[in-house]
């Protein structure tokens, strides 16, 4: 049976606690002189048109978004499907989806026209848009998380947790659906109006999320010294391969009818074989370094529990994810729109040409800025809160932990120093 | 319900962009405005505008032609700018059907952008809000104003009379007999969004001509064509034709 562990805040003392805070703090602090510039001035001053009206803010805001529902994972694994090994991970996890959220709203609302006009986003609803049903889930969803993390925290409120974690898991689930539809739901467009967007959204969640928890994770237990067994390290490599290889399937199977049918060969082109960043974007960034070497890292035997690779896994999954991003927010409002089906055109004023866009500095650095941010509230919460296990040493959290195999690996560390 | 739209002929269409030009005046100073362009003399200008003629050549050469395709919001019946917009800022009336935004609801977000097929949507960059052709809505009621001139803007603008304008759903409207008569059509039908207006198709005029008709049969002072040489010298009826 594996210990019961404990949690236990950070010291925070250290120069690289400091180092890690000042920058993250340099970072959110340029982030919000480039809102400041880009609301001053108007988007004239950014990359983004009237063809392409969403650009880099909403690729790092829905990415982070779309991450947040996924680093709940490990805490669902725990509560909901009951495996002990990932409970003292759980509040961590919680922690982080909410820190993410709030880093993806910030640059969404930032991003927006008119960000002083939330009030009116909180006060009127039009509930046939799926945007207004997201302000409801997101709403909802730190809602809940934190009354999840509220019954992880509180011995008292322990045994309500799985409920409250499966109430939870099914939130992020809906959350996710409802992100994935903003583009499923689109019909204009000729990249979306597809079912297939929500649960490719979710896949992407499961992804990206765990990607970021693992990098999270290692840093967190490395800089304070933290014993982290490879049991566990063993577990998020295969769970991050297998959440890579499902996104994989989805994204071959939405290429796939797209193809199948001729109304979208067009777009498939441009995306898939045209001469544009987004073609490059999606075979280097997505497919190469994004799914095919974190699998290789993830699935095969000989980087078994290797925490290098899981973490360089994960930093390609995030890469290859922005990447991801990159293409469906941008590179579908690049191509134009059919407004003369089967046709061939071009005018004068941007109708039937793919619209270009550059990013600008300050869109990057806004996009970077909210990253920061949801960097920076885990960062510090750790210190004040009990979030972070004291060991996830494997005689730790295994439960199958037996005294030779103690011995054993005891045995090995003493033949490898 | 009264749908109030506009019929574009683009038989008559020759591409001023008087349209624009009235069009970008008119709300500029009014309540859509102030729609003001960036860099308008650069590299990339920006600006907002209501109204934009596109210019396409039709065709492959040698055979082609120039179409000038006015192109602004269409109204759709069934708008699906308004459905997605989050705070209901983009709406339909149900008085006349004109699709509006409402730009103290409107948080900028640009989503109804994403929706709208035809890319009618405007952002404007100065008051951060998503805008569109508002039907000179503030001018199509202006009791101040003579009858005459209680029509959009670009519509007194248009030296062909190219744009028509009136409410589709009165089978006895301009429009109506337009669209009726001259096969009025919408832009991307299948997509089910009824665009209010529409256009009429382009159309040659052709005429036979026989060769017979090239000469004149009456002739009577035989002024045209060579006259016939005459070995014997003239006659009276050469100088005359009595």
């Amino acid at each position: 049976m594996a210990k019961k562990i404990a949690l236990r805040s950070i010291q925070g003392n250290t120069a690289g606690y400091y180092l890690l805070m000042a920058v993250l703090g340099a970072l959110i602090a340029l982030g919000l002189g480039a809102a400041y510039y880009m609301e001053h001035n108007g988007h004239h001053v950014t990359g983004m048109t009237n063809q392409i009206v969403w650009g880099m803010p909403h690729v790092f805001a829905v990415f982070l978004i779309v991450a947040a529902s996924g680093a709940l994972n490990v805490a669902s694994i725990s509560s909901v499907f009951n495996k002990s090994l990932y409970k003292p991970l759980a509040p961590l996890s919680g922690l982080l989806a909410v820190a993410l959220l709030v880093g993806g709203l910030t640059v969404l609302v930032l991003d927006l026209g008119r960000p002083d006009r939330l009030i009116v986003a909180m006060t009127y609803y039009n509930f046939k848009s799926i945007f207004a049903w997201n302000i409801f889930l997101y709403t909802g969803f730190l809602g809940i998380v934190a009354v999840y993390l509220w019954m992880m925290l509180e011995k008292r409120f322990n045994q309500h947790s799985s409920q409250v974690g499966f109430v939870a898991f099914v939130w992020r689930l809906i959350l996710t659906t409802g992100t994935g539809s903003i583009f499923g739901f689109l019909v204009a467009r000729q990249y979306y109006d597809a079912a297939i967007m929500a649960p490719l959204f979710i896949l992407m969640s499961f992804a990206f999320g765990l990607a970021i928890f693992n990098i999270v994770l290692a840093v967190a237990f490395k800089g304070t010294q933290r014993p982290l067994g490879d049991v566990l390290v063993e577990r998020l490599r295969k769970l991050l391969g297998i959440f890579v290889a499902a996104v994989l399937f989805f994204v071959a199977i939405f290429h796939l009818t797209n193809l199948y049918a001729t109304e979208h060969h067009g777009v498939e082109h441009f995306i898939l074989d045209g001469d544009n960043v987004y073609t490059g974007l999606f075979w280097v960034g997505f497919m190469l370094f994004g799914s095919i070497i974190p699998l290789v890292l993830c699935l095969t035997p000989s980087f078994s529990k290797s925490l290098g690779a899981v973490l360089t896994a994960s930093v390609l999954v995030i890469a290859g994810g922005l990447s991801q991003m990159y293409i469906i927010i941008i590179g579908g409002q690049a191509y134009p729109l059919e407004i003369f089906p089967g046709k061939e055109v071009s005018s004068s004023f941007f109708d039937g040409v793919v619209n270009s866009y550059a990013p600008s500095f300050p869109e990057i650095a806004l996009g970077v800025g909210g990253t920061a941010f949801a960097l920076f509230i885990v960062a510090f919460a750790v210190k004040v809160l009990h979030f972070l296990p004291q060991s996830l040493a494997n005689s730790e959290i295994d439960p199958h932990f037996s005294a030779t195999e103690a011995e054993g690996e005891n045995a090995t560390n003493a033949a490898s120093a | 319900m009264t749908q109030l739209a506009l019929v574009i002929d683009l038989n008559v269409c020759v591409g001023c962009h008087a349209c624009v030009t009235s069009c970008k005046q008119w709300n500029s100073s009014g309540a859509a405005g102030p729609m003001t362009d960036d860099m308008p003399y650069g590299k990339d200008p920006t600006g907002t505008f209501f109204n934009r003629v596109q210019t396409y050549e039709v065709g492959t050469f040698p055979f082609t032609e120039t179409v000038h395709f006015p192109k602004s919001c269409l109204h759709c019946e069934d708008a699906p700018c308004v459905p997605v917009c989050p705070t209901g800022a983009s709406h339909k009336r149900e008085k006349d059907g004109i699709v509006l935004v409402d730009y103290d609801k409107c948080i900028g977000c640009g989503y109804c952008s994403w929706a709208c097929p035809y890319g009618a949507r405007e952002f404007d960059e100065h008051e951060k809000v998503m805008k569109k052709c508002t039907l000179c809505v503030d001018r199509i009621y202006d009791d101040a104003l003579p009858e005459s001139e209680r029509r959009p803007a670009c519509v007194i603008a248009c030296p062909t009379s190219a744009r028509l304008y009136g409410d589709i759903h009165d089978p006895n409207s301009i429009v109506s007999l337009a669209i009726r008569e001259s096969g009025g059509y919408q832009l991307m039908p299948e997509l089910g969004t009824q665009p209010a207006n529409h256009y009429l198709p382009r159309h040659k005029t052709k005429q036979h001509i026989h060769e017979d008709e090239l000469v004149r049969v009456d002739n009577p002072l035989k002024k045209e064509g060579p006259l016939p040489i005459d070995e014997e010298g003239p006659f009276l009826e050469d100088s005359t034709s009595w």
